[in-house]
């Protein structure tokens, strides 16, 4: 794989915004859609990509197991009053849709860096802004990108199993405003009845024990880019688990179905990682990781349980702290609950000083496409440039 | 191939944004007795029993009781944007 500079398009803001990608450049006016620069691959290299994917994604479902069947929630500072609704939507598994494996690449060794379950973003880079960059500027060329096409099937298998409109929800910036847009312009491109509305309009009618809108509308499928941990945290959360659909793959009058499932709380906590190291020690996708502290490990990251964008994670080299990110926000400290994860360092791709994190999308379990994150530092995090790919 | 044929968009570009409706009706800070409390409880106050209640009307005095609002409350999710849920 190599790294190549370019010259952006001329009017690429003009070309990314009209895709949704509004969100293209960071605070500082630097560019967060980075079109100066390109990574092109083999075939060869994202079949690896494409098969490291699926066999991450084999041992995260043998590790649900493992974690329910041995009692780990506990292990993973996950709120007992969650428990009996995880073990119980990952019997029934209602409906689910996505996730991305963070993935270190040296163009020789894969490894997991860290599974965003419950709320991935970067998607409109990903299935939208890339494709459309692709095709001004090398049509020929492939990519590691069918996560449009991927999304709009999935939400057409769907349709038996949600209730409609299927409501979209978000309480971010706006990133995690166009990332609810296109997902539900995926389910409107299925052919459902969607509806989208902010999280702090979802309402609690007491006297009928329901969620609904602003208007009144009782709310049965909703998606949310809201983790589960906060919701679990706010004034509604003990409501959202009373009115859980965990039983049933369909539909129950009166019930709820979020997406995604509140098993995901499994995978989205990063104590996973130690869980995957623990059963499958040496495995060649893994890095070393442990939950009680850095072992016989001189150089690792720690990383809170509970974090978005990189936030609290702190690098160490030789056992002294060599580095970090931004502090996590309070709800996420709340969430991981003291919990630290301690994981080894991988080998990165690196070029022009910058390191590279290979983002590996699912969509229903399968491999769907791929959009790379460019960090002047070892751990990304909301600043971190998104480049476009293609292979060959 | 293993790009996407084709890509189209409906809602993304444009519509979508704009279906994430805001709701403009009066709205009133209350308390679990649907006593009106000043907004500052509802934004900083989560899971503290202060939600906002759309509709209604009240005497405007803090402590007066809100009558004839949504029979729903709101509010009781989301930190107003102040954290990004996306990662």
């Amino acid at each position: 794989m190599r790294r190549h500079a370019i010259t952006p398009r001329s009017n690429w803001k003009d070309s990314v915004e009209r895709v949704g990608l509004t969100y293209h450049t960071l605070d500082d006016g630097s560019p967060y859609w980075d079109e100066s620069a390109y990574w092109e691959f083999s075939a060869a290299e994202i079949d690896r990509l494409e098969a490291a994917t699926t066999e991450i994604q084999r041992i995260a479902l043998e590790a649900g197991d493992a974690i329910l069947s041995r009692g780990w929630l506990e292990r993973m500072h996950i709120p007992a009053k969650a428990a009996s609704f995880i073990r119980e939507t990952w019997q029934s598994e209602p409906p689910a849709l996505y996730g991305r494996l963070d993935l270190a690449y040296d163009g020789r060794t894969i490894k997991l860096l860290e599974y965003n379950a419950d709320t991935p973003t970067c998607l409109v880079e990903a299935a939208v802004a890339q494709w459309y960059w692709l095709q001004d500027c090398f049509p020929k060329a492939d990519q590691f990108n069918s996560l449009h096409e991927k999304l709009v099937a999935k939400w057409k298998d769907l349709v038996p199993y949600v209730s409609q409109p299927v409501w979209f929800t978000h309480d971010g910036a706006e990133e995690d405003g166009m990332t609810i847009a296109y997902l539900q312009d995926t389910a409107h491109q299925a052919g459902l009845k969607t509806s989208a509305l902010a999280m702090r309009q979802v309402g609690w009618n007491s006297a009928q024990q329901r969620f609904v809108n602003p208007m009144g509308q009782t709310i049965e499928t909703i998606f949310k880019l809201y983790p589960w941990e906060w919701m679990l945290g706010d004034a509604f959360g003990d409501n959202a688990l009373a009115t859980l659909n965990a039983a049933s793959q369909k539909p129950v009058r009166g019930k709820v179905q979020w997406l995604e499932p509140i098993w995901k709380m499994m995978w989205s906590n990063k104590a996973l990682l130690a869980i995957l190291w623990e059963l499958y020690p040496n495995h060649e996708l893994l890095l070393p990781a442990y939950l009680d502290g850095p072992h016989t490990m001189q150089n690792y990251v720690r990383k809170p349980l509970v974090g978005r964008e990189g936030a609290g994670v702190q690098l160490f080299r030789n056992w002294a702290e060599d580095g970090g990110a931004a502090p996590p926000n309070k709800w996420d400290v709340k969430a991981a609950d003291g919990g630290f994860v301690y994981q080894g360092l991988a080998r990165m791709a690196e070029a022009d000083g910058k390191a590279a994190v290979f983002g590996s999308w699912l969509i229903d379990g399968e491999p769907a496409g791929m959009g790379i994150r460019e960090s002047d530092g070892l751990i990304t995090n909301n600043t971190s440039r998104f480049v476009p790919h293609l292979f060959r | 191939m293993r790009k996407s044929r084709e890509v189209p968009l409906t809602l993304l570009a444009a519509a979508a944004m704009a279906s994430i409706g805001c709701h403009n009706g009066p709205r009133h800070c209350v308390d679990a007795q649907n006593h009106l409390m000043p907004d500052s409880y509802c934004e900083e106050h989560h899971g503290g029993g202060y939600y906002y209640v759309y509709g209604g009307s009240s005497g405007g005095h803090i402590g007066d009781s809100v009558v004839g609002a949504s029979s729903s409350s709101f509010g009781g999710f989301g930190h107003g944007g102040g954290g990004e849920g996306g990662e």
